[in-house]
C-alpha cells in the first residue's frame, strides 16, 4: 500500500505498527486522534513530502521515490538519519543488552555460553558505533557541504579536494560489513546456544535482533536510495563546473 | 531439503517482475532477495552484493550493453544466469544464455527449468557436521592465526586453508571470527583462557 498525505496516520499505524518508532523520530507521538498525515505535519512543522517518503520507504521495500528525489534536501535527510542513529544506540542496543543480561541471571548454573553471547554483542555494538561515527563525522558533513556548494552555485576549492579524496562511491563499499556479525548472532542463538530456562526471553531477544536487523537494513536502504544518488549527482555536476573554471 | 536458494530478478516490466516473483515464491526453499528494473546505476555492483544463487535477467531491460553486462556478471560470481525473453528474441542474444525462460512458457515449464538448474529436488549431500580437519583449522582461526600461519603449521597450502574456511563458514552459518570463537568455546573446542591468552 502506498501511503499518502491525505490518509489518517492512525489508519497507517493500524496497517503497519512497525512505523511507530519512525514517526517518533520525527517528534510525532501516539495519541494523534483522527488527524491526517498532512495535518500532523502542519502542527509539528514537518516537511510533509519528506515524512511521507520515509514512511513509504520503511513500509514497502520496493518503494523508490524516483520522481521526488530532486526535491529532498540532504540537510533534512541527514537530520533524520542522525535521529535514527540515536534510536539505535540509545534505545535498541541497550534494550537487547539488558535482555541478554536478564537471560544470564536466569542461568546462573551455566553462565559461560551467555557470557559469550554478551561479549559478542558488546563487540558488535562497538563496531556499529564506529560505523555510525564514521558516517556522522565524515559522510554527512561532506554531503551537506556538497549540497551547500551546489545550491549556492559557488565552487570552493576544498570541495574539489574532498570529492577526489573521499567520493561517496568509497563509502558505498564499506557499508555492509556490520551486517555479518548480527547474522552470526542470530545463527548462534538459533542453532548453538544451549536452550535457556526461559523460552520466552530467548524469543524476545531473537525478535528484537530481527527487528534491529530490519531497521538497520531499511536505514541503509534509505542511504543507498536517497543520499548516495543525490551526492553522486552533485559530485558530477560540481566536477563539470570545476572543469569549466580551468 | 537442500539449502535455501536466493534469486535476484532484473526485469523492467513491472507486471512481469511481480509475476516472476510470485512464481518463484511458490517453489520450495526459494527466496527472492531483490528485484531490479534494469536501469539502475551500477547495477552489476548491486547484484554482486546480494550473494544470489541465480539471476533472472531480461537483457532488454538493461540500460547498458547486455553482452558486456553478462560478461561482467559471469566473472564476478558463481551464479546461474537465466535469460528472460520472448521466443522470437534474436539468436545472438539467446546464445549468451545457457538457461532461458520464455514469456510463453507455462508455469510448469518455468518452474521445472528453475528447479532443475538450481538443484532444488536434489538430495542434500552436504554434511553439516565439521570434519576433524575442519575442527583443527577452526581452532587455529579462533586462536588468531592467519591463513598463512595455519598453512605453515599444518603443512598445507594457503589455498587449502581458505577452502576449509569457506566450508566451515557454510556448515556453521557463521562468517565472522568472533562468531566462530563463540561457537568453538561453546562446543569446548577451545577454552576461554586459551582465546584470552592468544589475544595478548
Amino acid at each position: 500500500m502506498l501511503i499518502h498525505q491525505k490518509m489518517k496516520l492512525a489508519d497507517v499505524i493500524h496497517h503497519d505498527h512497525t512505523l511507530v518508532p519512525i514517526i517518533n523520530r520525527f517528534g510525532v507521538h501516539l495519541g494523534f486522534g483522527n488527524l491526517t498525515i498532512q495535518e500532523i505535519c502542519e502542527t509539528n512543522n514537518l516537511n510533509c513530502a519528506f515524512f511521507v517518503i520515509i514512511l513509504n520507504a520503511f513500509h514497502d521495500p520496493r518503494y523508490f521515490p524516483k520522481e521526488q528525489l530532486q526535491s529532498i534536501r540532504l540537510a533534512i535527510l541527514v537530520k533524520y538519519l542522525q535521529k535514527a542513529h540515536i534510536y539505535f544506540m540509545e534505545d535498541k542496543i541497550p534494550e537487547i543488552a539488558s535482555m541478554i543480561e536478564k537471560m544470564m541471571d536466569e542461568c546462573l548454573d551455566n553462565r559461560e555460553p551467555y557470557l559469550l553471547i554478551q561479549n559478542f554483542f558488546k563487540e558488535y555494538s562497538v563496531e556499529l558505533k564506529k560505523h555510525i561515527q564514521r558516517e556522522e563525522e565524515r559522510v554527512y558533513p561532506y554531503a551537506i557541504k556538497l549540497e551547500e556548494a551546489f545550491l549556492s552555485g559557488a565552487y570552493p576549492l576544498d570541495i574539489e579536494e574532498l570529492i577526489q579524496s573521499y567520493p561517496i562511491s568509497a563509502y558505498e563499499e564499506e557499508h555492509e560489513d556490520v551486517e555479518e556479525k548480527l547474522f552470526d548472532l542470530k545463527n548462534i542463538i538459533i542453532k548453538y546456544l544451549p536452550s535457556p530456562k526461559s523460552d520466552k526471553l530467548c524469543y524476545q531477544i531473537l525478535r528484537e535482533i530481527f527487528s534491529l536487523e530490519k531497521e538497520l537494513s531499511e536505514h541503509a536502504r534509505i542511504e543507498d536510495l536517497i543520499l548516495v544518488p543525490k551526492v553522486e549527482t552533485m559530485e558530477n555536476a560540481l566536477k563539470l563546473k570545476g572543469f569549466k573554471h580551468e | 531439503m537442500s539449502e535455501i536458494k536466493t534469486v535476484v530478478v532484473v526485469e523492467g516490466n513491472y507486471l512481469m517482475q511481480t509475476g516472476l516473483e510470485a512464481m518463484l515464491l511458490e517453489l520450495p526453499a526459494v527466496m527472492v532477495v531483490k528485484s531490479f528494473m534494469g536501469d539502475e546505476m551500477n547495477l552489476a555492483g548491486f547484484i554482486r552484493k546480494q550473494q544470489a544463487d541465480a539471476i533472472i535477467l531480461n537483457p532488454f531491460s538493461l540500460k547498458e550493453d547486455p553482452v558486456a553486462f553478462l560478461r561482467n556478471l559471469e566473472q564476478k560470481g558463481e551464479w546461474i544466469v537465466f535469460g528472460m525473453m520472448e521466443k522470437d528474441a534474436p539468436s545472438n542474444i539467446k546464445s549468451h544464455f545457457s538457461q532461458i525462460l520464455y514469456t510463453s512458457d507455462t508455469k510448469f515449464d518455468l518452474q521445472n527449468k528453475i528447479r532443475s538448474a538450481l538443484g532444488i529436488d536434489a538430495q542434500s549431500d552436504q554434511q553439516s557436521l565439521l570434519s576433524e580437519r575442519e575442527v583443527t583449522i577452526l581452532k587455529q582461526v579462533v586462536l588468531g592465526l592467519t591463513n598463512q600461519e595455519i598453512a605453515d603449521k599444518l603443512f598445507i597450502s594457503v589455498h587449502t586453508v581458505t577452502t576449509h574456511r569457506k566450508n566451515i563458514n557454510r556448515k556453521l552459518g557463521i562468517k565472522t571470527v568472533s562468531g566462530l570463537t563463540v561457537y568453538a568455546i561453546m562446543n569446548h573446542m577451545v577454552s576461554m583462557e586459551e582465546v584470552d591468552h592468544s589475544l595478548k
